[in-house]
């Protein structure tokens, strides 16, 4: 073997692999907002029960792009919700502790419902910071 | 953990907040096969169930299931799973041995009884009375029907305690048969798989868990949460299956391309599981992503179901179907599907014994 070029790799078109079924996701997506805009319901799409072929996931990608807003949430690990270049189509990653993927979204809502503090968490903090308040004076 | 303290009540004590909380419960609904929008539901179920009690028994296996649900028990959803039951006896896990850990047993049978949850891997050997067989000088015939007597529910882990597996591959020497053979009057699970998915097992707790009962099931009784589709169903390679696209050897320009594996002795389209979604090795790929086909270990007697590289219309006639809808390359999918489903019964009595050629071809 005279160069590294000599080694027998055959490079292949990432489009050689797709399989359409992005594209059906898609309309999905352009369905549930429809929806959003008519009756306020959010919806989500998980990615993980479709059989998305890698160059699936990068078209896919590729098309909803990148929008204004990036959520970090951490809890039990790190999760990434992302805004696309559509509004109010969002990417939502989670991971684990060990920063494993355990799921992933296509959330259609105004905000994701994970980001939006529950009632009662609201009502710990309320009390817990005049306790606090109390402390200090 | 206390026994009557709630999931929810061990959370807020392990310092754990509800948004934790809400994505184990969307990771869990996900893994499930549940709509996303379930997992507000399933959040607020499980935050109420209490801590079962289980007893796993080990029978004629190799501990592979234990190896693969083990090696899922890492901070996650399965670890937040396994630390909402408690888990009285399991030989291979256990610290006590000997007398100690048999005095184990029959306490947590004792004290659960009619509520424990039964989890057995392995088959159960009946020839000789069961003596190929036996734990503490007991058969494991006879600790099975022990056993099963208190329990209110039975998991039968792995293709050998759901079907018979391995050890009842022909010609059969220890008479091994699976757990529903032997067990006639209790609600038995059966989570197939050579060795089962990990999440299955914990998705089965969980929906124990979520709604005090069992999962519903297939006609062999397994959970349809999981093994309601083929692997075929929900493979990535399956529109190439559609376009007539096929690879022919393991390394021809179809393999590098990632064409469908059918004509390579792939069992997907007769193989129920959930390995195409929630795949292995932490979710890294299932077998078909690295190139080979299913081998259908989910399946009964898949060990005696002719060659892992032959293509499912050769072992019988009414398969052959499959075969002639592949070779025009018509998108007939669902079609093929129902007619797998139809002619698997006939497929399997028309089975051969492998040969050695099976296997080089």
């Amino acid at each position: 073997m005279r160069s590294i070029n000599d080694i027998p790799i055959h490079v292949l078109s990432p489009d050689e692999t797709l399989t359409g079924q992005a594209e059906a996701v898609l309309s999905e997506i352009a369905d549930l907002l429809g929806r959003l805009l008519e009756t306020g319901e959010a919806g989500s799409i998980d990615l993980r029960s479709l059989p998305l072929s890698p160059a699936d996931r990068d078209w896919l990608n590729a098309k909803l792009g990148r929008g204004e807003v990036e959520i970090v949430l951490e809890a039990g690990g790190r999760s990434v919700l992302t805004e696309t270049a559509y509004a109010g189509v969002w990417k939502v990653q989670h991971c684990d502790t060990e920063e494993r993927v355990v799921s992933e979204f296509i959330e259609v809502a105004y905000i994701p419902a994970i980001v939006r503090p529950a009632g009662a968490d609201i009502e710990n903090a309320y009390e817990k910071l005049q306790s606090d308040l109390k402390q200090i004076s | 953990m206390d026994k009557e303290e709630t999931l929810l009540d061990h959370m807020e004590r392990e310092g754990m907040s509800r948004r934790t909380f809400l994505k184990y419960c969307a990771s869990l609904a996900s893994l499930m096969a549940l709509p996303p929008s379930a997992a507000a539901a399933m959040a607020e179920a499980l935050g109420k169930a209490k801590r079962p009690s289980v007893i796993w028994l080990p029978f004629q296996e190799c501990t592979g299931c234990t190896e693969s649900i083990t090696r899922s028990h890492t901070p996650s959803v399965e670890g937040l799973i396994f630390d909402m039951i408690s888990l009285d006896y399991q030989e291979t896990l256990m610290a006590a041995a000997g007398h100690q850990s048999e005095e184990a047993l029959q306490t947590a049978m004792k004290e659960n009884f009619g509520k424990y949850v039964l989890i057995v891997d392995g088959s159960v050997a009946t020839g000789l009375d069961g003596a190929y067989s036996c734990i503490a000088g007991r058969s494991n015939l006879d600790l099975l029907k022990e056993a099963a007597r208190g329990a209110a529910a039975i998991i039968a882990l792995g293709s050998c305690a759901a079907f018979g597996g391995i050890p009842k591959a022909n010609p059969n020497p220890t008479g091994a048969v699976a757990v529903s053979d032997i067990i006639k009057d209790k609600p038995i699970v059966n989570i197939s798989g050579c060795p089962p998915i990990p999440v299955v097992i914990t998705g089965v707790l969980a929906h124990y868990l979520t709604f005090g009962t069992l999962p519903e099931l297939d006609g062999l009784g397994r959970p349809k949460a999981f093994y309601g589709e083929t692997i075929h169903d929900r493979c990535y390679r399956r529109p190439f299956y559609d376009q007539g696209k096929f690879a022919k050897t393991f390394d021809d320009e179809g393999a590098r391309k990632g064409w469908c594996l059918f004509e390579l002795g792939c069992k997907g389209p007769v193989t129920y599981n959930a390995c195409a979604t929630t795949k292995w090795n932490d979710s890294t790929s299932f077998p078909i992503e690295s190139g080979h086909g299913c081998i259908g270990c989910s399946e009964p007697d898949f060990w005696d179901a002719g060659g892992f590289y032959k293509a499912l219309s050769t072992p019988a006639n009414p398969l052959k179907y499959v075969g002639a809808a592949a070779a025009i390359g018509v998108a007939a999918g669902a079609a093929v599907s129902v007619a797998n489903r139809a002619s698997k019964n006939a497929a399997k009595a028309a089975h051969e014994k492998t040969t050695l050629s099976d296997i080089e071809k």
